[in-house]
């Protein structure tokens, strides 16, 4: 037991002390943006990112910084993955739609039902599905176990069920969002796509930085994408970042 | 001895033959070749190499060489085997695809190999790819051309910026049956930023050319330039798979009808280049808000609420319609609208035809007074070039009347703090100071094993409670299993009593005891009433006289027990627990009496 609890202890420890050491280097990296030192700043914030640490916040200023050094791809990345954990930000959603705006030529913009499924992050949907479901199990056990109960939780129950239901199904949207429309963020000032995932394939077309695109498949450090005109391509995973769908 | 010398070398003759035929495998040495379907092709085509291994197998499928501009594509291996005049062979090739991505003479390098710990190689092998040309105007007019292609554009010179559409003709000879499988090869666009080639709808036609009739299919090509200069475009190439009436005319022409299918036919198409010039946008009474727009637009704008707080949000919203590249439209910064905190606006593009050159984008802005002095939200303007008549144009909106209300008092001071520093300009908002939650696992809930889990929790607890309350339901409807259960209850009880009467030797206590608890286990299980159980039911009972002879006897003992106890209540703690220890036994036997 004593030995469980000093590994407990050890544990939330060594947590705090590394969530001081990023709340630091944080304002290591704020100070440097502060100072105009974008390109210093964004090596910053990207180191604290490799640690596996992430908040809404790092990410967007890790977005802003991109932006600063001219990185419009790297900088939609960084918001979207930022939108990933607090979709209903104000401003993360005014820095991303600015952003946006400054790619040129065609890209992806997510359709009406994905932007109002992804105003709740998937754990919050998840969480509030599982809320509802909870509820909803728990009304039916307490009038079997008290059936006289049972016309006083009516509404309750029914209710319960809607919600869970209705729940469920948005959870099902997100997720198949989440997990099956994955979006490749272009990342370096011209990228061509290529009729097959090789260096020497036929160019298909050509996308800016900071254009987003459909993916439909990966091979090995390919990614086969498609654009808003339909066409298909494949282009290098060094040309782009991959993220899943909001 | 002449003759029997030859008889010898007759016979060793014949016994090699029959060895050889018997262990074929053993005799014959691996060979391997490479070859390709053509040495000559068109751009755009693709040759086959074949590599054979005869009599023997490669470890692994042979790695294709690098060879610069061209491009290989394993298919997939095919073997044989042969038994002829009891000879066996065997070979296996490994097939790809080589696709040229430029014109040019090529050289594919000896492959090497090693086979059954033989090495082997094959020889080099040249590949002449040639570009595909326009056929000339001789040829077209000659009729020999089965199809070709034309490419034109509306305009020698163009604006930068200027959005046109190409037009690509397939011409496709009257005798072709069928087309299928029409593929651009390659669409150079130098210098232009190119859409979705489509085909026209409701355009195709028939014209005369020299003296053969073609059907003539219209495809479109959207393309907009992106940079200024002399710009070529094209040789656009394709292929196309067409179906000609076939050579055979043999036969009964009643049949032929029926039964010529044709004769298929792969066609490389290529156009001629076609010169543009692209000129710059003058800088002539180049407007100071002009961003780029080229085309022939028009606007409308409008603005809500107009009756709000000093900091309150009222959302802008200008529609720019008309004709030219809508894509990179921009809503220009509006200089005039120093006395409000602009955000950055988002926009929506509505095509209204089909290459994205027509239509209407709308963005929505979002702007807040500053202070409550602003009576107004001043002229929008948004300029753009017309390459039609060369010149700039400027739409301007009127000026929205506004009523600012005073702000409470907190907000004042924030205003005035940052009124000074703080431009409509557009630009990303400013860093976030408080990094916030750290979140380290980035696995969501619904893929982690742990939270699914968890769901199962309350649906064990409703069935949990879903089978107690069917067991409930089940002994309100069933009174006998109630009196069982009741009994057994009793049984319990009174066992324990016993044993207390028996160590307090309180006989009269005791038997009592007994005596009930022989009536409630008796009466439960013949199913009639308790007080109704005597002596005499041994006997008369049905039940009861089916049961083994042992268990009526102990019964019968045991009444009489309770009786005598009556008339002769002395007894000691010793044959109390005597009587206790074969009242149990007797309850043994009567819970399994089938009642």
């Amino acid at each position: 037991m004593k030995y469980w609890l000093a590994i407990l202890i050890a544990v939330v420890c060594a947590g705090k002390i590394l969530a001081a050491d990023i709340s630091a280097d944080f304002a290591a990296a704020n100070k440097l943006y502060a100072e105009g030192k974008f390109v210093e700043a964004s090596s910053a914030y990207e180191k604290i990112l490799s640690t596996g640490a992430q908040s809404p916040a790092l990410l967007f200023n890790a977005g802003n910084a991109e932006f600063k050094t001219g990185h419009l791809g790297k900088a939609i990345a960084a918001y979207r993955q930022a939108e990933l954990l607090a979709p209903r930000d104000a401003e993360l959603r005014a820095n991303l739609a600015f952003v946006r705006n400054q790619v040129q030529g065609a890209t992806l913009r997510e359709s009406s039902w994905q932007k109002w499924v992804s105003t709740l992050t998937l754990n919050e949907g998840a969480i509030l599905t599982a809320a509802f479901f909870w509820a909803m199990l728990g009304l039916f056990a307490v009038r079997q176990i008290k059936p006289a109960l049972a016309p006083k939780l009516r509404t309750a129950t029914r209710l319960a069920v809607a919600l869970t239901v209705f729940s469920g199904a948005i959870l099902g949207l997100q997720a198949a969002n989440h997990f099956t429309a994955s979006v490749a963020i272009v990342t370096v000032a011209d990228a061509t796509a290529r009729s097959g995932p090789f260096d020497d394939a036929q160019s298909v077309f050509s996308a800016r930085d900071g254009a987003e695109l459909k993916v439909l498949d990966r091979h090995d450090d390919w990614v086969q994408v498609a654009n808003n005109a339909g066409k298909v391509g494949w282009l290098s995973r060094q040309q782009v970042e991959v993220l899943p769908g909001a | 001895m002449d003759t029997e010398k030859i008889m010898r070398f007759t016979l060793k003759i014949w016994l090699r033959l029959f060895a050889t035929a018997l262990l074929p495998g053993a005799a014959l040495a691996a060979s391997f070749t490479a070859a390709l379907d053509r040495d000559t092709l068109t751009l755009g085509e693709n040759a086959t190499l074949s590599l054979k291994f005869s009599d023997g197998q490669p470890q692994a499928t042979p790695t294709p060489p690098a060879v610069a501009g061209l491009q290989f594509q394993y298919v997939g291996p095919s073997s044989s085997f042969s038994f002829i005049n009891g000879s066996t062979s065997s070979s296996i090739t490994y097939n790809y695809i080589i696709a040229p991505q430029r014109a040019g003479e090529f050289t594919i390098p000896a492959f090497s190999v090693v086979v059954g710990g033989q090495p082997l190689a094959t020889a080099p092998l040249k590949l002449i790819v040639s570009k595909a040309g326009a056929p000339s105007a001789a040829a077209v007019n000659s009729g020999s051309e089965v199809a070709f292609l034309k490419l034109a554009f509306p305009k020698p010179k163009v604006f930068l910026g200027e959005s046109a559409v190409g037009r690509l003709e397939l011409y496709v000879r009257d005798d072709v049956s069928s087309l299928n499988g029409f593929q651009l090869t390659s669409a150079p666009t130098d210098g232009f930023s190119a859409g979705k080639t489509v085909e026209l709808p409701n355009q195709r036609r028939r014209v005369q050319v020299g003296n053969r009739v073609y059907t003539v299919i219209p495809l479109a090509v959207p393309l907009t330039t992106v940079r200024t200069g002399a710009l070529a475009l094209g040789p656009f190439t394709a292929t196309v798979v067409v179906v000609l009436p076939s050579q055979n005319q043999g036969g009964d022409p009643f049949f032929r009808q029926f039964f010529n299918q044709g004769e298929q036919r792969q066609v490389q198409l290529a156009t001629e280049t076609v010169g543009v010039e692209s000129l710059p946008l003058p800088e002539q009474n180049k407007p100071a808000n002009f961003t780029g727009a080229v085309g022939d637009f028009t606007m409308t704008a409008t603005a809500g609420p107009t009756t709000v707080t000093a900091g309150d949000p009222v959302t802008v919203r200008v529609q720019i319609s008309g004709r030219g590249s809508l894509d990179g439209v921009t809503l220009p910064a509006q200089e005039a609208w120093k006395n409000f905190k602009a955000y950055p606006p988002t926009a929506k593009l509505e095509t209204a035809d089909q290459f994205g050159f027509r239509g209407t984008k709308t963005f929505e802005q979002i702007i807040s007074p500053l202070n409550n002095d602003v009576r107004e939200i001043p002229p929008l303007s948004f300029s753009y070039f017309d390459p039609n008549d060369g010149q700039y144009h400027v739409l301007t909106q009127p000026a929205t009347p506004l009523t600012v209300k005073a702000a409470g008092a907190t907000p004042l001071p924030q205003i005035a703090a940052t009124k000074a520093e703080e431009k409509p300009a557009q630009d990303i908002l400013p860093i976030k100071e408080n990094l916030g939650a750290l979140m380290q696992n980035k696995i969501p809930l619904v893929a982690q094993p742990a939270f699914l889990a968890a769901q199962a929790m309350p649906v064990l607890a409703f069935l949990g409670a879903f089978i107690w309350r069917k067991r409930a339901d089940n002994l309100a409807n069933n009174p006998r299993l109630r009196r069982q259960r009741a009994v057994a209850a009793l049984v319990t009880a009174g066992k324990s009593d016993l044993k207390k009467f028996a160590a307090e030797n309180k006989p009269d206590e005791f038997f009592a005891t007994l005596f009930r608890l022989l009536q409630e286990q008796l009466g439960e299980r013949l199913d009639c009433p308790a007080t109704a159980i005597t002596e005499n039911v041994v006997e008369e009972n049905s039940i009861l006289r089916g049961a083994p002879e042992n268990l009526r006897k102990d019964l019968r003992e045991q009444f009489q027990l309770c009786n005598q106890a009556r008339y002769a209540p002395v007894r000691g703690t010793a044959e109390l627990n005597s009587v206790a220890a074969q009242f149990e036994k007797l309850l043994g036997e009567l819970q399994n009496l089938k009642s």
